[in-house]
């Protein structure tokens, strides 16, 4: 076993008669982002603050950065940074003082804390509010400030609840080459979220959830091999029904353009070279929809069958 | 340990920041200071006009004044310190550092507890003109301050336990503020109450000189037949002990008494010490009133000053009985935020 990252085996959690885990078992290898990715409801928080040594688990084990959150707290939240989806801060505290006061919260001496204070405002680009209360920054420079608070101590693993939601597309690009660039580092990097596609730019493993269990890397490789939907534009879409028609293949049609369903990616380019070869002209061509999102939704049609 | 106390330090820091520095905070504290000032140019009025020496009175109800508002704003100020935090989303981030429960939550207690002494900052200028008024004595000064700085303490922590414990703020301050009352008003009409349900009959035996039909006394000292009554009277010796978690009985009873020549209070503290005591003695059984055997008589002529020298004094059990309380409370506190958690109390959750 891996004395890094984050290791999970068999967690179960219920509250009263919920059962909000109920079987997870996965790892995250240090140097890596892994994207933790399931419905509402299935789980995840729940899973992030048992990770976070807020929650111990009814069953099972947890290992962060080789330590046991149920008998060395201390030891975990040393080496943990989180980030939770609940976007809380001192409301009256200026975002200096917010940071400066967390790493004094973790013990460090205050000259050091408040050089890592300005490192991280720097680092997030919060620098022109740093001096206002927090009750006036909006929801994406909450978030900023959020992680820049999991970010104080500089710990080894991270757990990022949500970290996009409310960041505008600049922002967005900023936290996706921020992440890289941790797990670059060499930090054991979890992130959580629903923007799929955001998360599939910047995640190296993907974990799934349902209901309460990881979804079995087997059944994820499975789903990953079916036949998937491409979606085409040409110029002229009556030559281009005319042509997969003549192919056999019985498009749909969404108000971006045509969708089919093509095995794997050679079939792609096959069907790309015929079509050009038809004379189509062709201006769009590529999945219609990301991996991370395409096995989320073949997931969750599996569920309902 | 020198680390485990800059961490407690901290937490004090950071909700003294937070909590504490507001301007409706600074309101609070002006409107106190205006009723101090109220309240003191009164009394010293007052004691001016009677012409008596007004320094200690006026000291000893300032004193009270401050306990009363002292109780009133502490709630307020410990009693959302930590579920607030949570329904704010900043317990769970705070909880994830190196801090441990135990310092978080004694640093919330410590810096409640200095946010409701800032009341007792803002009257010292007014103790200070009834020592100057005179007559006041230091060791009372010592007592009543050390007193009323406890006595704060005790709803701080209260305050603070009961906001770890209970989910909801709004709840939590609500049962802080009963917890107050309680023993400040509930003590009181558990003590008025219990003594009239525990009353018992008693015997009164009255004998006069006999009178002719004019009501002149007969010559030569004949004594009528003795008139035996019974009546109910309340037992307030078998209840008394109940006033003593007062917190005001607390005070009073803590303060050394002072007594005029006579053996009468000089100040509201020794007042309110010699009627609590006297609770403590029983009625006689009988009673007895006698013109022509003075020597029977069961009235009671001691002055206030000696029934309180042979009385018990209470307050310190009530003290000890507060800070039991208080104790009690901020452990099962500590005990609610223990993380990782095991169980969670209905209806919270922990972020």
């Amino acid at each position: 076993m891996e004395a890094a990252g984050i290791v999970v085996e068999g967690v179960r959690r219920s509250f009263g008669s919920t059962h909000a885990v109920r079987d997870m078992t996965f790892s995250a290898a240090p140097g890596r982002v892994t994207a933790l990715i399931g419905p509402n409801g299935a789980g995840k928080t729940t899973l992030m603050l048992m990770l976070a040594t807020l929650l111990a688990p009814d069953a099972g084990t947890i290992r962060i950065a080789g330590l046991d959150p149920a008998s060395d707290a201390a030891g975990v939240r040393a080496a943990l940074g989180w980030m939770p989806d609940v976007l809380g801060s001192w409301a009256s505290l200026t975002t200096r003082t917010t940071l400066q006061l967390t790493g004094r919260l973790h013990r460090m001496p205050k000259d050091r804390a408040a050089a890592r204070a300005d490192e991280l405002i720097a680092l997030v680009g919060l620098e022109g509010l740093a001096d206002r209360p927090t009750r006036v920054l909006s929801r994406g420079q909450k978030q900023r400030l959020s992680l820049a608070r999991a970010l104080v101590h500089d710990p080894a693993v991270l757990l990022l609840d949500e970290p996009a939601s409310g960041l505008d597309p600049e922002a967005r690009v900023e936290l996706r080459t921020l992440v890289r660039r941790l797990a670059d580092d060499g930090r054991t990097l979890l992130v959580s979220s629903h923007v799929l596609a955001e998360l599939e730019e910047m995640a190296d493993d993907a974990v799934y959830v349902q209901e309460g269990r990881t979804v079995d890397p087997e059944r994820v490789a499975a789903l990953r091999t079916a036949a998937r939907p491409w979606r085409l534009r040409a110029l002229d879409p009556a030559a281009l029904d005319a042509a997969l028609a003549a192919r056999g293949l019985a498009g749909t049609q969404d108000h971006l353009g045509r969708l089919v369903e093509v095995a794997d990616e050679a079939a792609a380019a096959d069907l790309l070279a015929a079509l050009a070869a038809d004379g189509v002209r062709i201006t769009a061509f590529g999945p219609a929809a990301g991996e991370f999102e395409r096995t989320f939704l073949e997931l969750a049609k599996e569920q309902e069958r | 340990m020198k680390e485990r106390i800059l961490a407690v330090g901290t937490v004090v820091d950071l909700e003294l920041r937070q909590r504490v520095r507001s301007t409706a905070w600074y309101v609070l504290l002006a409107v106190s200071a205006a009723l101090l000032l109220i309240v003191s140019v009164l009394l010293l009025g007052v004691a001016a006009a009677v012409g008596k020496e007004g320094g200690p009175q006026v000291f000893s109800v300032i004193v009270f004044f401050v306990l009363l508002l002292g109780s009133l704003v502490t709630p307020a100020l410990s009693g959302g310190a930590v579920n607030g935090d949570r329904d704010a989303g900043t317990l769970a981030t705070t909880q994830v550092t190196l801090v441990t429960t135990t310092q978080l939550i004694v640093g919330k207690f410590l810096a409640a507890w200095t946010a409701s002494l800032a009341f007792l900052a803002v009257a010292l200028p007014f103790l200070l003109l009834a020592i100057v008024a005179g007559g006041v004595d230091p060791v009372v000064v010592l007592v009543a301050l050390l007193v009323t700085v406890l006595e704060l303490g005790v709803v701080a922590a209260v305050g603070v336990g009961l906001s770890s414990v209970i989910a909801r703020p709004i709840f939590s301050v609500v049962t802080t503020y009963l917890v107050v009352a309680a023993l400040s008003i509930g003590t009181l009409i558990a003590f008025g109450l219990g003594g009239v349900a525990l009353q018992t009959s008693q015997t009164t035996v009255e004998r006069y000189y006999s009178t002719d039909a004019d009501g002149n006394p007969l010559p030569g000292g004949v004594c009528d037949p003795e008139q035996r009554t019974t009546s109910q009277v309340p037992r307030y010796d078998r209840v008394w002990p109940i006033l003593a978690v007062n917190p005001f009985v607390v005070l009073a009873d803590a303060v050394p008494g002072q007594w005029s020549k006579d053996g009468y209070a000089a100040d509201a503290f020794s007042g309110l010490k010699a009627v609590t005591r006297l609770a403590q003695v029983a009625p006689p059984e009988p009673s007895v009133y006698d013109d022509c055997d003075p020597a029977r008589n069961t009235s009671d002529r001691r002055t206030q000053e000696q029934v309180v020298a042979a009385t018990t004094p209470t307050w310190a059990a009530g003290l000890v009985l507060q800070l039991v309380l208080a104790v009690a409370l901020m452990l099962a506190g500590g005990s609610a935020l223990r993380t990782p958690a095991k169980r969670l109390a209905k209806g919270s959750r922990i972020a």
